[in-house]
């Protein structure tokens, strides 16, 4: 027979062990722990060879008095054992993931998605600025006849802009283009302005790749009565060398306005708003005097530098200006040449580099690298 | 123009330095390039050296012939600080001395006009001259300004265009036949070695000054080699005069010889200015003790000069401008400037005379830009033109370029844009037989020829990639392509390498003819246009791997692998497939159907699919195997497609199987499985009977 004090002992020794075992399954590396715990509630809980179980064959050899006694206290430890296991277990359960889990931290499968030209951006922003403000977009010809692109803007035959080191010539002339400013421009004719000093010879054959979107101007004015809000937006050419900020060919936005009582002081607010939708709110622009052929007055139109906000820097060399366009009140030979009574009506005129815009806003160093089309470049760009 | 701020204190007391002035001139429309330090040397008798003395260089606009010297940046200094304006003149004392000269008709030479247009106005006067160098004074001057120092005599002629822009020219009197000046068009062929010793040709529409014999001097542009002023020379006959600006620049150009003398002339020198030159010149000859002067000039005239006279008017000057400009204001900048303005009795309106160095004031508008820029453009309000109207549509096709370009970047292609000119070589292929717009002055023969096909720039800029160790690139570029029948709007795109399934799960698959057609059908649907296609192999794109896109009954464009000898002629690897496409945007559009899309109420009744496989020759195509069913198919069949092809073990040689999955649907009734059979029998017994197919 055995007596309760001494299994009681045994179960004290025992309690001993399941603790320094549990200890030991703790410390375990977490690989290596939910198998020791799983040897752990076998070696205590398992139903015939388990040590609980093993402890309960002592009940027999008991006197029946303290079998009641020994009973609560191996039961005691089992709920010691059992609920220490069913918490680890569920600590366990909590941080088991399914064996089809996925590795999240693997590449994604994106689809393939293109990217803007920084061009192309600049080039809407600008038209979605200018449609705000009420303007007509327009595109026009780029081979252009010497009539819209020079005589008509103001530069007779021996203006200095005509020198061949400056316009791209075509070898042969084309015939003269036989539609309007597009192809499909749904408006009215112009009224008949018989009586006018017009000076258009009609159709001249195409020459050149047009200087300026300037010779926009020109054909939608010749076809269109006065009052005119437009920009056109395109390619333009010049026999420029290709450096850090010339390419010989390059974009260009140009604006008129024409109506009864336009002035200078419009051109400064529509510029402004310009300058304020495409570089930040409070965006400064300063106008200064300059001359072009095609307006009177005329100016040239800075911003402040949008690196250092006007106090200096490499960008802007120092001055606190950025040099972001030409404009001027639109010259009254120029409202001659299409046939509109400069007497009647005023306007502004103002063109800017699409190219520029841009080496600014992303401070691009070399314009080269809008042409050279590489992934490396145009990737960094919006989607 | 370089001026040198010691130089401009002759004839303006300013107070501010260098660097002020440049940026107060800059508003006021003389921007300044740049800030030199002077070079060291002697001042003038009687002049102290500045602390600090600069050379400050100006951008003078074609328009400002009156700045190129330093009198004209001196009288814009004036006219922004307020000053008075010091000219030299007989009363002058020192070095800023002009001489009192007498008007004859003849002296010991004669002058004679026979071309008043090219020439209206010639100065001359004789001097008994020692030639030797310049004092120091001159030289530094001279030298700042970038002109070389030559000997007194020449030193004096530079000297007095530099300072007052009118430009001089000395003969050696003894070597002028018939002690005579002759004005006149160069004879046909009439040869004259120029001071830079090179041997000319000149043509009857170029000015000449001659003697009683030959040319001595190409008028406005440079002088003679045989005339010249030399070591020995002790006579000599001063020129200054004004030739017209068309004359010089067409000569100057025809030539190609460009001097400070041309650049001014071609400008437009000041008309009134031919005396006033000729009189500083004497009194520097002697100042600087060069000689003597003979104290007369022949002042040869063939039209008198008459000042342009300039209506202004106040409510102009505000109404222009868009901002308010005192009365008193107006009448200020316009004198500091030189011109004379009379008003009328209510001092509203002027008439204003130009003076003689301002040949770009012509209109009104000038005189407002006058007044404008010297009040300051910094005044002006930044008001709002008045809208009166909503503007009329834009061009339409910007918003058909967006589409095609949103529906090319959803496709995965990134945006490109090149240069319209592109090399001989790179236009050939997509020629068509055409002749190519080629340029008369292209910059290279890289940009000789325009594209007649977008798709060279993108070849190019592919190859680009490549080199630059890119496996897979989508590219696509929206731009005008030329020909000789107009511009048009193209869309043209080139994929290689990977088409899909680059990813470490594997599947990666190199793009296909048939990505490329998928990319056409997409583009066709983005703008609204339905594309079929039709068999084209143009000579740039592989045979058996290319196809016409026909939009209506018109081509529009192309699709396909390209030839790998074009690639290769691009530098793109030999190995690689380089698929392309390209689409005429603006023939597109012109066949889109009128109207808006409309939506087509969903079914109110099931559909009914049929999968079959049939067994056909493999010659045979899908769209044969297609029409075939259609025909056979009652008006329920609603789609059709092919869902596999397959060759292989149980599919006899020489035989593809092609399965189809057929869509019964009625608008009226739910179809039922006898309706449906007979469908299919039909179209069984139709595929049998006209394409010998067999159901697998
Ligand atoms: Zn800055």
């Amino acid at each position: 027979m055995s007596s309760l004090d001494e299994l009681t002992a045994l179960i004290s020794t025992y309690q001993q062990a399941f603790t320094e075992a549990l200890g030991a399954a703790d410390a375990a590396a977490a690989s290596a722990r939910p198998a020791a715990l799983d040897a752990l509630k076998v070696a205590w809980t398992g139903r015939k060879a388990g040590k609980i179980a093993d402890l309960m064959a002592h009940l027999p050899s008991l006197p029946p008095a303290d079998r009641k006694a020994f009973g609560q206290q191996v039961n005691a430890l089992k709920t010691v054992v059992e609920s220490a296991l069913a918490e680890r277990e569920a600590a366990l359960a909590a941080t088991r993931r399914p064996a089809d889990a996925v590795d999240i931290t693997l590449p994604g499968r994106a689809p393939a998605i293109g990217h803007r030209h920084p061009l192309s951006l600049v080039r809407e922003e600008v038209q979605t600025i200018f449609t705000r403000l009420g303007y007509q977009v327009l595109e026009g010809p780029e081979i252009e006849d010497d009539y819209h692109n020079f005589e008509a803007l103001n530069m007779p035959e021996s203006h200095p802009a005509r020198d061949m080191q400056d316009t791209l010539y075509l070898s042969q002339p084309l015939p003269p283009p036989s539609g309007g400013v597009s192809p499909k421009q749904a408006e009215p004719a112009k009224a008949d302005r018989s009586g006018t000093t017009r000076r258009t010879l009609g159709p001249q054959p195409l020459t050149l790749l047009r200087t300026h979107t300037s010779a926009m101007q020109i054909r939608y004015m010749e076809q269109h009565d006065p009052p005119v809000r437009l920009v056109a937006i395109g390619p333009v050419y010049r026999r420029d060398n290709l450096d850090l900020t010339h390419t010989p060919m390059f974009h260009q936005c140009e604006g008129l306005v024409v109506g009864k009582g336009i002035t200078l002081a419009h051109l400064k607010g529509t510029l402004l708003a310009m300058a304020e939708a495409l570089f930040g709110a409070g965006t400064a622009v300063r106008f200064r005097p300059s001359f072009f052929p095609y307006t009177e007055p005329s100016a040239e139109v800075d911003v402040a530098c949008i690196r250092c906000k006007g106090a200096g820097c490499p960008v802007c060399k120092h001055t606190g200006w950025l040099e972001i366009l030409g404009s001027g009140m639109v010259h009254p030979a120029v409202f001659e040449a299409v046939g509109y009574d400069p007497s009647e009506v005023t306007g502004f005129a103002f063109g800017m580099g699409i190219e520029r815009v841009a080496m600014l806003k992303w401070d691009v160093g070399d314009i080269r690298l809008f042409y050279e089309n590489d992934l490396r470049f145009l990737e960094q760009f919006s989607v | 123009m370089k001026v040198l701020y010691s130089w401009l204190r002759d004839f303006v007391d300013v107070e501010d330095g260098p660097a002020e002035i440049g940026r107060r001139l800059s508003l006021r429309g003389l921007a300044l390039e740049g800030i030199e330090p002077a070079p060291p040397g002697e001042e003038p008798p009687g002049r102290a050296p500045i602390d600090g003395d600069a050379v400050l260089d100006f951008d003078v606009t074609a328009n400002r012939p009156d700045c190129m010297s330093v009198v004209g940046i001196a009288r814009e200094i004036a006219a922004v600080y307020r000053l008075p304006l010091r000219l030299p003149s007989p009363d002058a004392s020192g070095h800023l001395r002009a001489a009192a000269l007498t008007a004859v008709d003849q002296a010991t030479f004669s002058v004679a006009l026979e071309a008043p247009d090219l020439c209206p106005r010639y100065v001359g006067a004789a001097a008994t001259v020692a030639v030797g160098p310049s004092p120091g004074w001159m030289q530094r001057r001279l030298t700042a300004l970038g002109v070389r120092p030559i000997s007194n005599v020449v030193d004096i002629t530079n000297y007095v265009l530099l300072e007052l822009g009118q430009p001089m020219h000395a003969f050696d009197h003894t070597r002028l036949a018939g002690n005579a000046i002759v004005v006149r068009a160069a004879r046909p062929g009439e040869a004259l070695t120029t001071l830079d010793s090179k041997a000319r040709t000149l043509a009857p529409s170029m000015l000449v000054i001659a003697d009683a014999t030959r040319a001595a001097a190409v008028g406005g542009v440079m002088g003679g080699l045989d005339s010249e002023v030399r070591a020995d020379t002790t006579r000599i006959v001063f020129e200054s005069a004004w030739f017209a600006p068309g004359s010089v620049r067409a000569t100057s150009k025809a030539l190609g010889l460009r001097s400070e003398a041309s650049m001014r002339f071609e400008r437009g020198a000041d008309q009134t200015g031919a005396a006033r030159g000729m009189a500083r010149a004497c009194a520097l000859l002697e100042m600087i003790g060069a000689g003597t002067a003979d104290g007369t000039m022949v002042d040869a005239t063939a039209r008198p000069y008459v000042p342009r006279v300039v209506p202004l008017t106040h409510a102009h000057v505000e109404g222009l401008l868009g901002m308010s400009v005192p009365v008193v204001e107006v009448e200020r900048i316009l004198d500091a400037l030189g011109f004379t303005a009379i008003a009328d009795a209510s001092r509203t309106a002027w008439q204003v005379r130009v003076p003689g160095w301002r040949p770009d004031i012509a209109r009104p508008e000038d005189l407002v830009e006058e007044v404008g820029r010297h009040h300051g453009f910094e005044h002006l309000p930044a008001t709002f033109p008045p809208v009166f109207q909503a503007p009329p549509p834009s061009d339409p096709r910007i918003a058909r370029d967006a589409a095609a370009r949103r529906g090319m970047l959803a496709l995965g292609f990134s945006e490109a844009i090149s240069f319209a000119f592109i090399d001989a070589a790179a236009a050939a292929p997509f020629a068509a037989g055409e002749p190519a717009i080629t340029l008369a002055n292209p910059l290279s023969e890289t940009f000789a020829v325009m594209r007649p096909s977008v798709l060279a720039g993108i070849i190019d800029a592919v190859s680009h990639n490549r080199r630059h160790g890119r496996r897979d690139v989508r590219l696509f570029e929206i731009a005008t392509a030329f020909a000789a029948r107009g511009e048009r709007r193209s869309l043209a795109a080139a994929w290689t390498g990977a088409a899909g399934g680059d990813h470490w799960s594997g599947g990666r698959r190199d793009v296909d003819f048939f990505d490329v057609k998928g990319v056409v059908e997409h583009i066709g649907a983005a703008l609204g246009v339905p594309l079929a296609f039709t068999l084209v192999e143009p000579d740039y794109l592989v045979a058996g791997r290319a196809a016409g896109v026909v939009a209506g009954a018109r081509q529009v464009g192309v699709c396909g692998l390209l030839s790998p000898v074009l690639a290769d002629a691009r530098g793109i690897p030999r190995a690689d497939d380089v698929y392309v496409l390209e689409l005429d945007l603006d023939a597109i559009t012109a066949t889109a159907p009128p109207g808006a899309t409309r939506v087509v109420p969903l079914p109110r009744f099931p559909a009914v699919v049929r999968d079959v496989s049939l067994l056909v020759d493999d010659t045979l195509s899908g769209a044969t195997v297609r029409d075939t069913i259609q025909r056979a198919a009652p008006s329920t069949l609603v789609s059709l497609r092919e869902f596999d092809r397959y060759q292989g073990r149980g599919v006899p040689a020489g035989k593809v199987s092609v399965s189809l999955r057929l869509t019964f649907r009625a608008d009226d009734r739910t179809l039922t499985d006898d309706e449906v059979g007979a469908a299919m029998t039909a179209v069984l017994a139709a595929t049998r009977t006209a394409l010998g197919a067999e159901q697998r």
